[in-house]
């Protein structure tokens, strides 16, 4: 019929998994053929990144919610457990959840008056939001202030997450984060859940009506993005060992974050994956080439993009990419 | 005692009065029939009903609980659904999985969701278009998901707000033998129309609204004969 259109049948699940499998393998061996610094460095923020990004489509793709403050939560779980850690000795593997506990908090705090005004109003919020927390930090003493933390050395062991004579355990331990929030999504896009937060942002006033607490499944939606985000930058902070408010809770953190998941495609299972590893390393490369004097110009080039997806393919690189494949098949 | 009891139900807007003191009853295993002119209030009164309205004065009882002011998702969670008068097919989802928001009403898991589904679709007759996407059905077909998709929730009374408008006679006469079908699995039917052709023959009983106050009930050919009726909505063509 025609207007009808009718959606691509998904891959048979044996060559998807297969695909997923290769890449996956290739990830876990990646660092014993690409031994430098460099690449295995580039890696693990990708990784973290990537993870931190899964979490805030959960949120912002799924539910259609758009948090400009994201770097509030990564924030919180880097300072979380850089203070339990520099102040009591507690083991950042600790702090990493209580890091959660309090984004989770915030989150929800913020998001429940908020998500009563809908979405133009929440985003407004979570903007707010970030440079609230980030004029906090910067002025609270007690957590380094402007200056921030520095992480002491200690003797390298995995209960501290200090490891100094390789990158590699940062490696793996950034891959998992990144799987199992990639895999967090996948359940929740299976479940009855991710179906809410879909028909939540395609259109609430339905939702409603056929059962669903709209407060209820945003809040939800929100937690699982605040945390996932939290505990990216605990591992965040551990890896580079130090924090500041600008390095951890700035604006472009949070905008680094949405652009990543929006280049890939908002509401898809792998988009904010996919985007952090195409967009990141552009951003690297242009740092590399222009030094210092370049400092903005990885921001314009992923503005440049993301204008481009926005205007012709507003469903991300994943969505270009699954066109390409129907076309040929 | 009826299914649907509304006993006095106001609802203002600044100064404009939407609903004054509306009262009426929906019994089990009806098909009832809301009609009147434009702006008469029906849309606001079935706002009111299924929650997206608060009432400024009056009780809503359904199933014998009062269920003034509840919110619309714990309302449908007690077996109260509605469409709207205005298609609201989730754009981005396929046919099939926008009725699994309704089944998830009744189910958590998505198989069972599925399963329950593809049933509510065979019956509905939209099971072959279950693979297209809501944004690319036509507007028939829309108003016929709606309905697919409430029914999904497994409700004891189904509102449908003007579910007929905009059909051709050929559609209109099948939504009359699905709405009647709907009854027949001892589902009640309120209803708001404008197609006279579609409510006068299905309705046990039909209500009359008209500047937001009840100006009649009773069987379609009673109102049909109504004085104020005809002066108020129907027109000379319609008296009996």
């Amino acid at each position: 019929m025609e207007g009808n259109r009718v959606r691509s049948g998904r891959l048979a699940v044996a060559p998807q998994v297969a695909i997923l499998a290769l890449i996956l393998v290739a990830l876990v061996i990646y660092p014993w053929i690409f031994k430098r610094s460099f690449p295995v460095h580039l890696m693990i923020v990708i990784f973290i990144y990537a993870g931190v990004a899964t979490g805030w489509n959960i949120l912002g793709g799924y539910a259609g919610q758009v948090s400009l403050g994201h770097a509030v939560y990564f924030g919180l779980g880097a300072y979380a457990s850089t203070v339990l850690s520099t102040k009591w000795g507690i083991t950042p593997w600790l702090g990493m959840f209580v890091g959660g506990a309090i984004a989770v908090l915030i989150s929800l705090l913020i998001g429940y008056p908020c998500f009563k005004l809908g979405g133009r109003y929440f985003s407004i919020a979570t903007l707010v939001l970030g440079e609230v927390m980030a004029t906090i930090f910067l002025n609270w003493k007690w957590v380094g202030g402007a200056v921030g933390i520095f992480i002491p050395m200690v003797e390298e062991s995995f209960l501290a997450m200090q490891f100094h004579s390789s990158k590699i355990p940062y490696y793996y331990i950034a891959l998992v984060f990144m799987v199992v929030a990639v895999v967090i999504n996948y359940l929740i896009d299976k479940s009855q859940f991710g179906y809410y937060l879909r028909a939540i942002k395609d259109d609430p006033v339905a939702a409603h009506s056929l059962g669903i607490n709209l407060t209820k499944y945003k809040l939800m939606a929100m937690s699982v993005s605040a945390f996932l985000g939290a505990i990216g930058g605990t591992l965040y902070g551990n890896y580079v060992m130090y924090i500041d408010p600008t390095t951890v809770m700035y604006n472009t953190q949070s905008t680094l974050i949405m652009l990543f998941a929006a280049f890939g495609g908002m509401g898809s299972l792998f988009g904010p994956t996919l985007g952090t590893f195409v967009l990141y390393p552009m951003g690297e490369l242009t740092r590399a080439y222009l030094g210092g004097g370049g400092r903005a110009v990885n921001l314009i080039i992923y503005g440049a993009l993301v204008l481009v997806v926005a205007l012709y393919q507003p469903g991300g690189l994943v969505a270009w990419l699954k066109r390409l494949t129907r076309k040929r098949g | 005692m009826a299914l649907l009891e509304l006993r006095d139900v106001t609802k203002r807007f600044g100064g404009l009065v939407a609903c004054n003191q509306v009262s009426l009853e929906v019994n089990e295993g009806e098909i009832v029939g809301l009609i009147g002119p434009n702006g008469a209030g029906k849309t606001t009164l079935f706002n009111c009903i299924t929650g997206y309205y608060r009432p400024e004065g009056g009780t809503i009882t359904f199933g014998g609980q009062n269920i003034t002011g509840w919110p619309p998702d714990k309302v449908s969670h007690r077996g109260l659904v509605r469409t709207f008068q205005v298609v609201r097919t989730f754009k981005e989802m396929t046919v099939l999985e926008n009725v699994m928001i309704g089944s998830y009403c009744q189910v958590a898991s998505t198989d069972e969701a599925r399963q329950e589904a593809l049933k509510v679709l065979e019956f509905t007759g939209l099971l072959g278009k279950k693979d297209a996407l809501g944004a690319g059905l036509t507007v028939a077909d829309k108003k016929r998901l709606e309905l697919t998709r409430a029914l999904a929730t497994r409700p004891r009374l189904i509102m449908l707000d003007e579910a007929m408008a905009g059909l051709n006679q050929r559609e209109v006469a099948e939504a009359i033998v699905m709405v009647k079908a709907i009854r027949d699995q001892g589902i009640t039917v309120f209803l708001v129309e404008h197609v006279m052709e579609a409510i006068m023959p299905i309705s046990d009983r039909v209500i009359v609204l008209n500047y937001g106050e009840r100006i009649a009930e009773g069987t379609p050919a009673e109102v049909c004969a109504d004085d104020e009726v005809i002066k108020a909505y129907l027109g000379e063509d319609y008296r009996a």
